[in-house]
C-alpha cells in the first residue's frame, strides 16, 4: 500500500517536472518572438507612410518602392528556379533514389543546407558576378538565392512523396499505370500541399535573406527596368543591413520600415503554408 | 505455455491431397517458388483456379497466401529482391515469362488492398482516372461507365450525390467498395482482393460479401482472409496454407466439413492461428 501510495507520488512529481519545462521552454520561444515581432512592429508602425510604396529610395531617404519590388522579384525567380529543380530532386530521392546516387544525392543537400550564406553569396559573386561578367543583376541573385533555397525544397518534398501510403502507389500500378502516370497523375498528387508548403517556407527563408544578395544583386535606387543581367537590384534586407548605420534619421526610418515589411511578408507566407495545409481538398481531416 | 496437445507437426512437403477437379481453370499455377531475397516464401504452389469462381486463400498470418496473390498481377514486382520462379498461366500464357506486358495483364487482373486506397481525386475521377488509361471515352460514355461501376460495387445510392468530393472523405467501408468500383471500371476478368474486409467494421464487411458473391457471375475472384466465416460463406473453393506451403486445397464445403490435413482441421477450428 505504501510503496503504491509512494510510486503514484513519484509518479505525480515526474509529471509536474515535464508539465514546467515544456512550459519554460515554451516561454523562451513565445517571449524571444514577441519581443522581435513587437519592437519591429512599434518601431517599423510609425515609419509607415504612403509615400513608401510609391518612391524610389533618394539616397537615405524617399521610399522602398524599388527595394519592395526588388524584393518580389528576387524571391519570385529565386522560388520559381529552386522549385523547379528541387521537386524534380526530390521526386527522384524518393521513388529512386535508394542507390548509392541517392544518398550521395541527400549528403550534398544536408551539407548545402549548413553552408553559411554568405559563403553562397561569395560563391555566386566569383562565378556569376564576375566569371561570368553578369555584374550586380537579378539573375545572378535569384540564382544564388536559388541555390540556398534548393536543399529545403528538395527534403520537404522527398518527405511529403514518402508520406504518401505505399497502399496509393501499389493501387496506381495496380490499375496497370506506367511510372510516369503514377508520379504525376497520383503522387505529386497527394503530396501536393507537402511539396507547396515546403516550397513556401522556402520562399519565407529566402526572403529575409541578406548576404547571398550583397554580391549578387548589389544595390540600385531606381525600379527595375526589365534586364536580366548587367542591372542592379534594390531589395529591403539592404536596407536594414545598410541604412541603420548611417547617421540620419531618414534612413533609420526606412530601416525600420524596411524590417516591419520584410517581418510582415514572412509571416504572411507562413500563414499561408499554413492555410495550404489545413484547406487541402483531400487530406483526411 | 503452449499446450502441448496442439502443436503441430513440423511442416514437411505434404501431398496436395483431393485438389478438386476444375473444369475450366482461369489460372493454372504450376511450380511456383517466391523468394523475398533469400527467405524461401512459397515453396513449389501448383493449383488451379476456377473461372467465375471464387477462390479463397487462408492460413496462418505469414504462411504466404497474400503473397501467392501478389503474383497475380505481378504486383511484387515494384518491390527490389522479391522474385517468382516457376509458371502462373492466364488463359494459356505464362505471365510470368519475360516480355509479358504487365500493364495488360493488370487491366485483365484487377486488385483490391487490404486497406482502402482512395486516390486524392473526387469519386468521379477516382473511377474515371483508371478508365483513362486504356479508353478514350466522351464525357456521356464516361458518366455512364463511372454509374455503372459504382452500381456493381453497389455504392452508386450513397455516392450519387457527391460525386465530385473527395474520395478519402468517404467512411472506411464506402472507400473500399470505391476501390472495387476503380477496379472493376476498366473492365478487368479477374479480380484480386487481399483481405478486403479487414479492415472494416463488421456491417461494412458484410455488404463486401454480399458484393463478392455479386461479382462471381461475371469475374474470377482470388480472396484472401483471415476470417474463416468469411472464407466458409463466399467461397467454392478454398486453399489452406501453411508455412510457404500448400497444405490442402478442395471445394470450401468439403475443406470446411471434412478436412483430409490434420493441420487444415486445427486451424479452421481455432485451435491455431
Amino acid at each position: 500500500m505504501i510503496a503504491t501510495r509512494f510510486w503514484i507520488r513519484w509518479r505525480r512529481f515526474k509529471s509536474a517536472l515535464g508539465w514546467t519545462l515544456s512550459g519554460a521552454a515554451f516561454l523562451a520561444l513565445a517571449v524571444a518572438m514577441i519581443q522581435i515581432l513587437f519592437y519591429v512592429f512599434a518601431k517599423g508602425f510609425k515609419s509607415l507612410t504612403f509615400k513608401l510604396f510609391t518612391e524610389n529610395t533618394i539616397g537615405v531617404g524617399g521610399g522602398l518602392k524599388n527595394a519592395i519590388l526588388g524584393t518580389l522579384l528576387l524571391s519570385g525567380t529565386a522560388m520559381i528556379l529552386a522549385a523547379l529543380v528541387g521537386v524534380a530532386a526530390g521526386l527522384y530521392l524518393s521513388e529512386y533514389g535508394e542507390g548509392r546516387m541517392g544518398s550521395l544525392t541527400r549528403f550534398l543537400s544536408d551539407v548545402l543546407v549548413g553552408v553559411p550564406s554568405i559563403v553562397l553569396g561569395f560563391v555566386g559573386y566569383v562565378t556569376l558576378t564576375v566569371w561570368l561578367r553578369w555584374r550586380f543583376s537579378l539573375a545572378a541573385g535569384a540564382i544564388t538565392l536559388a541555390v540556398l533555397m534548393l536543399p529545403y525544397i528538395v527534403r520537404s518534398t522527398e518527405l511529403a512523396l514518402r508520406r504518401v501510403a505505399s497502399g496509393i502507389r501499389e493501387s496506381a500500378y495496380a490499375l496497370g499505370c506506367r511510372d510516369h502516370q503514377v508520379v504525376f497523375k497520383v503522387l505529386l498528387k497527394a503530396a501536393a500541399p507537402g511539396i507547396g508548403t515546403g516550397i513556401l517556407l522556402a520562399l519565407a527563408i529566402s526572403a529575409g535573406e541578406t548576404a547571398p544578395l550583397l554580391y549578387t544583386a548589389g544595390w540600385s535606387n531606381y525600379g527595375w527596368s526589365g534586364r536580366l543581367i548587367h542591372e542592379p537590384v534594390a531589395y529591403l534586407t539592404y536596407v536594414i543591413w545598410s541604412f541603420i548605420g548611417e547617421p540620419f534619421h531618414s534612413a533609420h526610418a526606412l530601416a525600420y520600415a524596411a524590417a516591419f515589411l520584410i517581418t510582415a511578408l514572412i509571416l504572411l507566407i507562413n500563414l499561408i503554408a499554413r492555410l495550404l495545409i489545413a484547406t487541402s481538398p483531400h487530406g483526411n481531416r | 505455455m503452449p499446450d502441448p496437445s496442439v502443436s503441430l507437426p513440423k511442416p514437411e512437403r505434404w501431398p496436395v491431397r483431393g485438389t478438386p477437379l476444375i473444369e475450366n481453370p482461369k489460372f493454372q499455377v504450376r511450380n511456383l517458388n517466391f523468394y523475398y531475397g533469400d527467405y524461401h516464401a512459397l515453396h513449389d504452389i501448383s493449383l488451379d483456379i476456377a473461372e467465375k469462381k471464387v477462390t479463397t486463400f487462408i492460413g496462418p498470418s505469414g504462411c504466404g497466401k497474400t503473397t501467392l496473390i501478389r503474383c497475380f498481377n505481378r504486383i511484387f514486382e515494384l518491390h527490389p529482391g522479391h522474385r517468382a520462379m516457376g509458371e502462373i498461366m492466364l488463359d494459356g500464357e505464362n505471365i510470368l515469362a519475360k516480355g509479358q506486358d504487365v500493364h495488360a495483364l493488370r487491366a485483365k487482373v484487377g486488385m483490391v488492398f487490404q486497406k482502402p486506397t482512395p486516390f486524392p481525386m473526387s469519386v468521379y475521377d477516382n473511377i474515371a482516372f483508371g478508365v483513362k488509361l486504356y479508353e478514350r471515352l466522351p464525357r456521356r460514355a464516361m458518366d455512364d461507365r463511372v454509374e455503372w461501376a459504382l452500381n456493381k460495387a453497389a455504392l452508386w445510392e450513397e455516392v450519387k450525390g457527391k460525386l465530385l468530393e473527395s474520395g478519402t472523405r468517404l467512411s472506411g467501408g464506402q472507400q473500399q467498395r470505391l476501390c472495387i468500383a476503380r477496379a472493376i471500371a476498366i473492365r478487368p476478368e479477374v479480380l484480386l482482393l487481399d483481405e478486403p474486409a479487414s479492415s472494416l467494421d463488421p456491417y461494412s464487411s458484410l455488404k463486401i460479401e454480399a458484393l463478392i458473391t455479386e461479382l462471381k457471375a461475371d469475374y474470377t475472384i482470388v480472396l484472401v482472409t483471415h476470417n474463416m466465416q468469411q472464407a466458409a460463406r463466399v467461397s467454392d473453393f478454398a486453399a489452406f496454407l501453411f508455412m510457404g506451403d500448400l497444405i490442402e486445397y478442395k471445394d470450401t464445403d468439403t475443406l470446411f466439413t471434412n478436412p483430409s490435413s490434420q493441420q487444415t482441421d486445427a486451424y479452421i477450428t481455432g485451435r491455431y492461428g
